[in-house]
């Protein structure tokens, strides 16, 4: 199996991040480079939540506590204390991370459908709290007064075009830290921890720890993508902390494969897609959505690129025998 | 005491099939809105009430069969999306079918009488008939399940499916029945709640995230549990809406989260 | 190397284990035996911490182990392959392998650089060849078949370097010539890592072939130990386990 390498993927990203610079000057529609901020947003969160799904075999149904929980305090950082952005940034990534360990260690606990309860409570309790919490949150209306963004570094945020440059460049920035870790050996003893706990616990690793961390990892990621939203629409609502959250992130997952790296991020750009193409013709976009999830979850499991994936390696069975072993193993 | 029907439903399917229904809310929505519809057609309570709970359980049924059942050997994932996908699908055909805007039917006129004083309390007459409906179901689903031999051959088929199905029984079939048997009991809760609340599409989110709750609590696979823990839910909701009205489901979370902490396997379930 | 002294265990009131006392000498290579039952792989799990003993002590090298995690046991020197291979079936034999290196030598949960490591790589391209599985290194384990996935258990157990080595029926599952055939690697392993090896087997003509002392199991107790000659003609083993056929061979 080809190992990549760090410099490839920097390569990868660097070309990946040139063109998404790039497009607002060959097609300069708004809608455009305000699908890609909502993409950046969505797919750094579902990439997040397949860490712990895909590579960690963690399947947890609260994530979108992390994308609330960064969208609110991204927001309120810069609402209520004025700090600047840099600041802000670094601020919510320590809350999504102190957060993510307290509750991780709960939840780590718990084994399977248990563990997904309790994420699940959790972020439901969270959105409690928002929605209580008038006076700090603005309850159900959400944060009323917008995110002022004074400029940094001579970034003017309040420009669209910089916030869309900005936004790409924490995307891919944050993919390309997302996938070093799952690269390094963290990440596969995180796949072992996946596989079989057992066998790993019989090689001397200590499992919570594993699966702590990538709790954390993922979580703060998952706030990253909660701020990028907060910054797009200047505000934070509790929408953002409802289960549906987690739901549709669970969705772009399946839709774009959880056993490739950047499935998630396809799986995203598909289902906003079809969001704007279903809105344009009709407003029941959930009995849309709901087909089509059904037509994922029970014929095309693997998702469009493990799909592709599958495709490639039976390609290349054909031409060498030797590889057809290495065809990717089943998983359910 | 409707969130105990909704909830023994709940874990009776997951009892048996082991499987979460993560849709079951919006067989309570069914529920009310076929009761709704059935009582427009017939002005007849009754009827609706038993029409609605058996078309939600011959829903459940099909839904079982044709969907779910694909989906038993496979990951956790697939099974929540599939009812996640059916949630959004059944939302939107209520709303396209009823309207998306609250509906409410009143209260029918065998229970329009003053309410009864009882222990110092005020208890409107239909909130005795809930009580005495729930009861009664309640009764009638233990004998079931621990008295006839349609209840053992549901357990046997919860503890060993495969064995279950080589003595010649028809797995397919338990499995179908439970999950219909759940479905009924959920739409006859929302059935039952027409008088008393308003619907909306949607409106089975919040029941079944209060089920999972009591599920959680009585444990998972136990009808009692779920009787028992339908009550507690009920008392830390009362409680709640006095002290702290908005935060009510936090609390109710609160109660979950301590619960699947100290004692995942709830009050009365079966370790897993 | 490895003792246990009045290894007691129950389940639930089925007492598994009786007060056991067993001694295993360093660098001995060992059989333990037994009918169905009889506490083979519960003395396994007690060594290496999958349970912990009711009442008893486990000492390696001197020191006191019982009551230890699995994981901190085996940091200790223990290593264990399974009856049922217990690999990752998602990596490659090498990722594997490379993975078992990494938590041996500490480095499972770095960060920084990418997999797999520099350093982990001899290591681990030595042990996969001592199994022979040179040649699949980059098949996905899930995808090996039986006989590969139990040298691949073994490699796994191996990239720990212990000093105690537990193998529970090595050859389980396998037709005849591919047991001899893993019999005789891990013979050569054995030879070559110099190492205590205890395994549990049901083939006695591997048993007899290949063991340098036997202990023989019984419903929680020790029932004879002793060289292959010894156990062969042992009364109570030939009654309870073996049949005579054995020893009608001696004669």
């Amino acid at each position: 199996m080809k190992q990549s390498s760090i410099a490839r993927d920097a390569l990868l990203a660097g070309v990946a991040l040139l063109v998404l610079v790039l497009l607002p000057t060959l097609f300069p529609a708004k809608s455009l480079s305000d699908f890609v901020i909502r993409l950046s947003a969505f797919a750094i969160f579902a990439t997040s939540l397949n860490l712990l799904i895909g590579y960690g075999g963690m399947v947890s149904f609260g994530h979108g506590l992390f994308y609330g929980l960064g969208a609110y305090s991204f927001a309120l950082l810069m609402q209520k204390m004025g700090t600047s952005v840099p600041v802000a940034f670094a601020l919510t990534i320590l809350i999504n991370g102190a957060v993510a360990v307290v509750i991780g260690a709960i939840c780590i606990r718990l084994k399977e459908i248990y563990f997904s309860f309790l994420t699940l409570a959790f972020q439901m309790l969270l959105h409690s709290c928002i929605i209580a919490w008038t006076s700090v949150t603005g309850g159900d209306q959400g944060l009323t007064g917008g995110i002022p963004r004074p400029a940094f570094l001579g970034i003017r945020l309040d420009d669209p075009h910089h916030l869309y440059i900005f936004c790409c460049v924490v995307l891919v920035g944050s993919l390309l830290v997302m996938r070093h870790l799952m690269q390094s050996s963290f990440g596969y003893t995180l796949r072992m921890t996946r596989d079989n706990p057992r066998r790993a616990g019989f090689l001397g690793i200590q499992v919570w720890r594993i699966r702590l961390l990538a709790f954390v990892v993922a979580g703060i990621f998952g706030g990253v993508g909660g701020m990028l939203m907060s910054l797009f629409v200047s505000s934070a609502y509790p929408d953002f902390a409802y289960w549906t959250v987690s739901g549709e992130a669970v969705f772009m997952i399946l839709l774009g494969g959880m056993n490739v790296f950047l499935g998630p991020l396809a799986g995203a750009g598909i289902l906003l897609l079809l969001n704007d193409m279903v809105t344009r013709f009709t407003e029941h976009y959930s009995l849309v959505l709901g087909v089509v999830i059904l037509f994922f979850a029970l014929g095309l499991r693997k998702g469009l690129l493990g799909f592709v994936v599958d495709v490639w390696a039976r390609r290349a069975a054909r031409k060498q025998p030797a590889a057809v072993a290495a065809q990717p193993v089943q998983r359910a | 005491m409707l969130l105990f029907l909704v909830a023994a439903g709940l874990s009776l399917i997951f009892g048996t099939l082991k499987v979460t229904n993560f849709m079951h809310g919006s067989l309570y929505m069914l529920g009310a809105y076929f009761a709704y519809t059935l009582y427009n057609l017939t002005g007849s309570y009754t009827i609706a009430v038993i029409g609605a709970a058996i078309g939600v359980g011959l829903f459940a049924l099909v839904f079982e069969r044709l969907f779910m059942s694909r989906v038993y050997s496979a990951d956790v994932l697939l099974q929540l999306l599939v009812c996640y996908a059916f949630i959004l699908i059944l939302d939107d055909a209520v709303k396209i079918i009823w309207g998306a805007e609250f509906l409410s039917m009143g209260m029918p006129a065998a229970f329009q009488r003053p309410p009864i004083l009882l222990a110092g309390g005020v208890l409107p007459v239909f909130y005795l008939f809930l009580i005495g409906v729930t009861l009664l179901v309640a009764g009638a689903l233990g004998y079931l399940i621990t008295r006839t031999r349609y209840g053992k051959i549901v357990r046997a088929a919860a503890i060993n499916p495969t064995m279950t199905s080589a003595l010649g029984i028809n797995t397919a079939l338990v499995f179908g029945s439970v999950f219909a048997l759940g479905g009924l009991l959920a739409g006859l809760a929302g059935a039952l709640a027409v008088p008393v609340r308003s619907m909306v599409a949607g409106m089975g989110f919040s029941i079944l995230i209060e089920s999972f709750i009591v599920t959680v609590i009585g444990g998972m696979g136990s009808v009692a549990g779920a009787l028992v823990g339908a009550l507690l839910i009920g008392l830390v909701r009362s409680f709640g809406t006095i002290g702290f009205p908005l935060f009510t489901e936090g609390i109710m979370f609160l109660f979950m989260t301590v619960f699947l902490i100290a004692r995942p396997s709830g009050l009365f379930g079966k370790d897993q | 190397m490895l003792t246990v002294e009045n290894l007691r265990k129950s389940f639930g009131g089925v007492s598994a284990m009786n007060g056991i006392s067993l001694d295993f000498a360093e660098g001995s290579l060992t059989a333990v035996i037994g009918p169905n039952g009889a506490g083979k792989t519960t003395l396994f799990n007690l060594v290496t911490g999958a349970f912990r003993p009711d009442s008893g002590r486990v000492v390696l090298a001197g020191r006191d182990i019982a009551g230890l995690s699995a994981p901190q046991i085996v940091r200790k020197g223990i290593g264990r392959a399974f009856q049922i291979a217990s690999i990752f079936p998602s990596l490659t034999v090498r990722d594997s392998i490379l993975g078992a290196v990494n938590a041996h030598r500490g480095w499972h949960a770095r960060l920084a650089r990418r997999f797999p490591l520099k350093e982990a790589q001899a290591h681990a391209d030595e042990v996969m060849d001592l199994v022979g599985l040179g040649s699949q290194a980059h098949v996905l384990s899930g995808n090996l078949p039986h006989g590969d996935q139990k040298l691949l258990d073994i490699a796994l157990a191996l990239a720990l370097e212990p000093r105690v080595l537990l193998l529970d029926e090595p050859t389980a599952g396998m037709g005849s010539e591919e047991r001899w055939q893993m019999i005789e690697t891990v013979h050569k392993l054995w030879q070559r890592k110099q190492l205590t090896l205890i395994f549990i087997e049901h083939d006695m003509d591997i048993v007899f072939k290949y063991a340098q002392t036997i202990r023989v199991l019984s419903y929680g107790t020790v029932l004879a130990e002793g060289s292959p000659d010894e156990v062969r003609r042992h009364p109570k083993v030939i009654e309870a386990y073996l049949g005579t056929r054995f020893e009608a061979d001696q004669k």
